[in-house]
């Protein structure tokens, strides 16, 4: 450490002189390095293990979230290494309490797109100041604006693009009291409480009496529960995690007044979530309430037996890095084997003690064939299932319990609510019952002191009524076929049913079922994850060691006991968004004022939120109401969804949505239709509190903070300099509007909301404090302050200001800050994960194997009711039609996967992964490809009922044809066809594009093959368009999810 | 073991190494092939960490199918310059440039970039009996061809102890690279790249003159279970594999 830090400040004295650069840097490479500045040739140590070259944060190259160690050489973020703090990085993480002074050598690992990250953050597509159209949307011709003009244009609307009139958010922000807005969503609610349609017709005429004056703020006055005009402000994300998910919320919902604030979750696993949602659901004031949006993953570290289904940990689904050393060492030290259930050989499956290559979209026939088996063989844990309150569980050890020996009512042969001991006379207050020996047993679920156990399998009638207890309805439904008939149906050999259902059960809690996207993503996604889901039950494994972990993290909003600064308080200004979401989500059709028939004109979603497939074709339908402004942070609709291709009509037209808004760091597939791009900045530059994973059983906090200067331009807001940004476009908004919430006072009297540090900082004290007084991090020693400031030496004052970041703290709080900072976030050490034979971050409450709250919800789409149990679905359309293209000739299935290299939508800018992988393939069998008369390397075309061109359209006079190479593999069900996902761009710097009347070269090696690049072939938009809704992909009606595994192609030579 | 922190106890074996001189290390790396999951982390790893062009990669991962639907095997097998004893591109390539490669005491075979021309790579690749090994740096950019070429290519690698920076229009550019066992970090005190990064846990590294290191407990505790690749050619690799197949692993080695 003999170096000073003097000749270490090129890099900021170089950033003051790009300011001077002007209009023309609208691109980062127009602000790159010059070459000259590295090019200077001197013996020198190796720099890069010095403790003040480095910084710890967290990569965002895929959602896993790793941890990050950042190297830095002159500003450059050169080389970039695991946190060795993170569990993610390093099994068993080091201490927490190790100082960053005395681990500088020590790398935590990281996967390929990880070490590639820096390709993302100096791509030099990236986009650095305000981009407005200059063209028809799509024609990808654009003008730089300032800043300040952007947001005068948003706020304030007006005839932006010489094609008529824009609405302005002023226009569109309707409703400003928060008062008067409270009082109508109240009536609202009980407009939809109301039984009969007479009564919604008169409760709704006295709510335009109420509110005559107001009713100009209202959609629809007719249907005042579509809500205020605010509403018509839509904003949606894809990938966001804490802190700016609040920002996003506080903006749009809280201050703004809009309901309208989604995320992407079903285009990930949707329906995964949404089952261990309603699985989650607990009973609560006589309902079914606080379900979380969730779900579990196999302890990997101490398993001895895993089928992983429909996931492979080893490529994707919140791995590798994190995942695949516990599978590795157990697979050598003989602790573990497991099992993959997918059609396609995977890397995970080449370690796999069994590959199961079942028939896409029968995931749930296989688990109902394997709870049969076991049932059938006594091989459940009896002693579990029985528990039918938290007393008999506590008593049997056991952290969670199940509602499988409760009582259901059979009417006229469908499950449905719960039997309650009212009914019976046995009590007066609201409980539940079960058989004990023959007779009926009222409880309560949270009942500590009394243990009641209930019989397994019960059909009887008590005093007239028809009962079945939960697990006798499971058995019904498994039992239903034989094995020889699931066999049948997912062509999985009787013996290996057997086999799997077996081994399962021999490891008493140390087996697991983990799932992903391949269980979820299909119209039958929710009832297969329940399935599944309901095996990991048989056997009792939620919260053992080996078993069924769920995440756990420190708090950043402030909620808990002894944390200094709570969120929900930070917003004296805010107000109550109510009214039916554009994807009318978590409220059921026939409570609203639009019901009228089955079906309905597009699907309702009252078990599920984050409907992304439905947010642009609902605006492009106009239903249930056209929007107004759509903002799009960091996602790409048009290339992630199947049939994507269906959201670029919508967007390419200014009357179906007015006013397009993207924060995005590169013109992406999506963003190439906004009106205004705000380049944002990478996860190198910015704040986040990334969460974890179930298979994570610490508690932990990973921060992201900035460890490189912003690359984008610097811009003022509320006074303040901060880099172009999705804060600054906020704040910017805001200031201009007048948003409560932001700006002076914003958080409260005397505490300003002027400058992003303000909302974050805050965030990373709350997690130092931790969940309880007396949990919080030590304060940094004077070395530690001193590495903190040395370490930051290259960031501006726009992002790092130490005398700011400890005022918005205070002293209190400033070292605990630095503390946090200084290792990346909070991490618990590892074995604070365990607590002897169990993980010690629990669930620890009652999971739902029959649930009464869905059996209680109606398909919107079929008017039937839905089923409380694990079933077998058919794919079907969102009518509920077979969808049967394979008789029209369409012979093969098509699905995707994901290769370790690529991540979606992000990863085509990383020369470093295309220099492993340049091109993604159409993969199929051998036996296909001869009867196809293909062979290795022929080029050849997707299609599919509902793209029978084979192409993308994007509505700007190109065409992209969905053409890749094929390539033969034995490492695939014959039937079926994968490609990859994340290549073949014609966006992202694919192809070319003109700012400020330049043309901007595309880059082949981004490009789809369709279009003479080298980067192979996105063929989402081959997946099946639903033939009711006709401009949505196939969806799971039940879980919300977006179907990517459910479409018949052809494949064509060309 | 399988409690134990791998990179740790490396880690620990790293410094403790770096206590004796420098001439009495030996350096040596292993692969648990039935640990490697094929993930390339290593391969990109050492592309960033050594600032390696386009067509250069020093570490590579085989990925060999085998069998027929539904029985099929997967190989995924990690390959660098295996560092030989008796490494047979040293006399090649100093035959035609001398100088240009030098095997080391700590057991790495070296390369002077100052002479190690295009006639020392051709020499050296015909004379190494292992694919993807040795490469040529024919001074080409990642970035090239897009608006402009970026900083993190233009940054130095301090391969050898030595800053290397490709913009200068000198070496290494227009001379033979290969992998080195980052010895520049290990000196450091920091294990190899494709070793930290490792996902699978598959790699290992360390000084086999210790007997108490990682590296020498596992090749001790596992003999029936370690090969090297192309052994018969009396080349003397310093890369041990650790596979259950030892005989199909190496049949399957191009
Ligand atoms: S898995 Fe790879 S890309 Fe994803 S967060 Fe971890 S290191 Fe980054
Ligand atoms: S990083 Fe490790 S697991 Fe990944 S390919 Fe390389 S050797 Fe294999």
């Amino acid at each position: 450490m003999k170096e000073s830090t003097a000749p270490r400040l090129t890099r900021r004295r170089f950033l003051k002189t790009t300011a001077l650069l002007g209009g023309s840097a609208f691109l980062l490479s127009r602000l790159g390095w010059p070459s000259e500045l590295f090019a200077r040739t001197r013996l020198a140590e190796y720099e890069l293990t010095k403790p003040e070259n480095i910084l710890y944060t967290v990569c965002q190259q895929c959602n896993t979230q790793c941890g990050l160690k950042v190297k830095l050489y002159d500003g450059l973020a050169a080389k970039l290494e695991g946190n060795p703090y993170s569990p993610w990085n390093l099994q068993p993480n080091i201490s927490y309490r190790a100082s960053p002074l005395d681990v500088a050598t020590l790398d935590g690992r990281l996967c390929p797109k990880g070490q590639a990250g820096i390709q993302t953050v100096y791509d030099p597509y990236r986009v650095v100041k305000v981009l407005k159209r200059a063209g028809k949307r799509g024609e990808n011709k654009w003008v730089t604006i300032s800043f300040d003009q952007a947001v005068d244009e948003i706020v304030n609307g007006g005839d932006l693009f010489g094609e008529g009139h824009v609405p302005g958010l002023k226009e569109i922000w309707a409703l400003r009291d928060p008062k008067l807005a409270k009082e109508m969503a109240d009536d609202v609610k009980a407009i939809w409480a109301k039984k009969t349609p007479e009564e919604k017709k008169a409760a709704v005429e006295a709510f335009k009496t109420k509110y005559a004056e107001h009713l100009d703020k209202l959609i629809d006055p007719d249907h005042p529960d579509l809500g205020p005009k605010n509403n018509q402000l839509v904003f949606m994300w894809g990938r966001l995690k804490g802190g700016r998910s609040e920002l996003i919320k506080r903006f749009t919902v809280e201050s703004f007044g809009s309901v309208n604030a989604h995320g992407h979750t079903t285009v990930c696993q949707g329906s995964l979530y949404f089952a261990s949602k309603a699985m989650s659901e607990q009973y609560q004031k006589g309902s079914w309430t606080g379900g979380k949006k969730f779900y579990w993953q196999a302890d990997q570290n101490n398993s001895e037996f895993i089928i992983f289904v429909g996931a492979s940990p080893f490529e994707g689904n919140y791995g590798p890095t994190n995942r695949a050393p516990g599978l590795t060492r157990g697979l050598v030290s003989g602790r573990l084997k497991f099992a993959v259930v997918d059609p396609r050989f995977s890397k995970t499956a080449s370690k796999a003690w069994k590959w199961v290559p079942i028939k896409p979209g029968t995931e749930a026939a296989l688990a109902l064939a394997m709870t049969r088996w076991i049932i059938e063989n006594k091989r459940y844990n009896a002693k579990y299932l029985s528990n039918a309150n938290k007393a008999a569980a506590v008593a049997d050890k056991e952290p969670t319990w199940t509602n499988a020996c409760w009582l259901v009512k059979i009417v006229d042969g469908r499950p449905e609510k719960f039997l309650r001991a009212k009914e019976l006379g046995l009590t007066d207050e609201d409980r539940f019952v079960v058989l004990q020996d023959g007779k009926p047993v009222a409880f309560d679920p949270y009942d500590t002191a009394n243990p009641v156990k209930g019989d397994l399998f019960v059909d009887t009638t008590i005093q007239g009524i028809r009962v079945k207890s939960g697990l006798q309805i499971l058995w019904e439904s498994a039992s239903s076929k034989t094995l020889e008939e699931w066999s049948a149906i997912c062509d999985v050999p009787v013996r290996d049913i057997i086999e799997l259902a077996r081994e399962f059960t021999s490891h008493g809690k140390k087996a697991a079922v983990d799932i992903h996207r391949g269980v979820s993503q299909h119209t039958n996604g929710f009832y297969n994850v329940f399935a599944w889901f309901a095996l990991n039950l048989l056997i009792g494994n939620y919260d053992w060691k080996g078993g069924m972990s769920q995440a756990s993290t420190f708090d950043h909003t402030g909620g808990k006991e002894g944390q200094p600064f709570n969120f929900a308080k930070l917003n004296p200004g805010k107000t109550t968004a109510f009214g039916i979401s554009i994807i009318r989500h978590e409220i059921k059709y026939e409570q609203t004022t639009l019901f009228e028939r089955y079906p309905a004109k597009r699907p309702w979603y009252p078990l599920s939120s984050d409907i992304y497939q439905e947010i642009i074709p609902s605006a492009g339908d106009g239903y249930p109401y056209p929007i107004k402004a759509l903002f799009i942070y960091m996602g790409s609709p048009v290339y992630a969804l199947p049939a994507g291709h269906t959201n670029i009509e919508i967007l390419a037209d200014p009357k179906k949505i007015p006013l397009i808004v993207a924060s995005d760091i590169t013109i992406g597939e999506t963003s190439m239709y906004a009106d205004y791009i705000f380049p944002d900045l990478s996860y190198l530059e910015r704040w986040e509190f990334a969460g974890s994973h179930p298979s994570i059983t610490q508690k932990v906090q990973p921060i992201r903070q900035p460890v490189i200067a912003p690359l984008t331009e610097t811009v003022k807001v509320f006074g303040q300099e901060m880099p172009l940004s999705l804060e600054a476009m906020l704040l910017g908004i805001a200031e201009k509007l007048g948003l409560p919430g932001f700006g002076q006072g914003g958080f409260g009297e005397g505490q300003d909301f002027t400058h992003p540090d303000q909302f974050y900082l805050r965030m990373v004290a709350n997690v130092a404090a931790g969940d309880r007084p007396g949990n919080e991090v030590p304060d940094a020693d004077d070395a530690e302050l001193e590495l903190f400031l040395r370490a930051r030496r290259h960031l501006p004052k726009t992002v790092f200001d130490p005398e700011r970041f400890s005022q918005i703290v205070g002293e209190k709080w400033w070292r605990k800050v630095v503390y946090v900072l200084n290792r990346g976030g909070r991490f618990d050490n590892w074995e604070q994960g365990y607590d002897g034979d169990y993980i010690k971050n629990r669930y620890g409450t009652l999971i739902n194997l029959y649930q009464e709250k869905t059996a209680l919800t109606i398909n919107s789409m079929t008017g039937k009711p839905l089923a409380g149990y694990p079933i077998y679905l058919p794919l079907a359309d969102s009518v509920g039609r077979p969808i049967e293209d394979e008789k029209q000739g369409f012979d093969l299935h098509l699905i995707t996967h994901r290769e370790i290299v690529a991540t979606k939508s992000r990863t085509i800018s990383n020369y470093w992964l295309l220099a492993v992988m340049p091109e993604n393939a159409i993969v199929m069998h051998p036996r296909d490809a001869q009867r196809l008369g293909l062979s290795e390397g022929d080029r050849a075309k997707i299609i599919s009922a509902s793209n029978s061109e084979g192409v993308w359209d994007l509505a700007n006079g190109t065409k992209v044809p969905m053409i890749g190479t094929v390539h033969l593999t034995e490492g695939i069900r014959p039937g079926v066809i994968s490609f990859a996902l994340g290549y073949g761009h014609w966006a992202y710097g694919a192809t070319d594009l003109v700012i400020d009347g330049e043309t901007i070269k595309g880059d082949e090696r981004r490009r789809a093959t369709g279009l003479g690049g080298g980067a192979g072939v996105h063929a989402n938009a081959a997946m099946r368009v639903d033939p009711y809704l006709k401009n949505t992909c196939l969806v799971d009606v039940y879980g919300g999810s977006a179907v990517f595994y459910d479409t018949r192609v052809k494949v064509v030579k060309v | 073991m399988e409690a134990e922190n791998a990179l740790v106890r490396m880690h620990q074996d790293l410094q403790r190494a770096l206590k004796k001189p420098a001439e009495r290390r030996s350096w040596a790396m292993a692969v648990d092939v039935r640990k490697c999951i094929g993930c390339y982390g290593c391969t990109v790893a050492c592309i960033a960490e050594n600032v390696l062009p386009p067509g250069v990669m020093y570490r590579t991962v085989l990925d060999i199918e085998l069998g027929k639907y539904p029985n099929v095997v997967r190989i995924l097998k990690p390959m660098n310059c295996q560092q030989c004893d008796n490494a047979p591109c040293v006399p090649a390539a100093n035959a035609v440039a001398p100088g240009s490669l030098e095997k080391r005491p700590d057991g790495v075979v070296a390369v002077n970039y100052e002479r190690a021309t295009k006639e020392a790579f051709e020499a050296a690749r015909a004379a190494c009996p292992y694919k993807r090994a040795v490469y040529f740096d024919d001074g080409r950019f990642y970035t090239d061809g897009t608006p402009a070429r970026q900083a993190y290519e233009m940054r130095p690698s301090f391969e050898y102890g030595k800053e290397w920076t490709r913009t200068a229009g000198k070496p290494p550019v227009n001379a033979l690279r290969k992998c080195h066992f980052c010895v520049h970090r290990v000196e450091n005190g920091e294990l190899p790249a494709c070793v930290t990064t490792c996902v699978g846990e598959a790699t290992y590294f360390g000084d086999l003159s210790d007997p108490q290191s990682l590296i020498a407990q596992l090749l001790r505790e596992n003999r029936d279970k370690v090969m090297r690749v192309y052994e018969s050619k009396g080349t003397q690799p310093r890369v041990y594999y650790l596979t259950d197949t030892p005989v199909l692993c190496k049949s399957q080695h191009p």
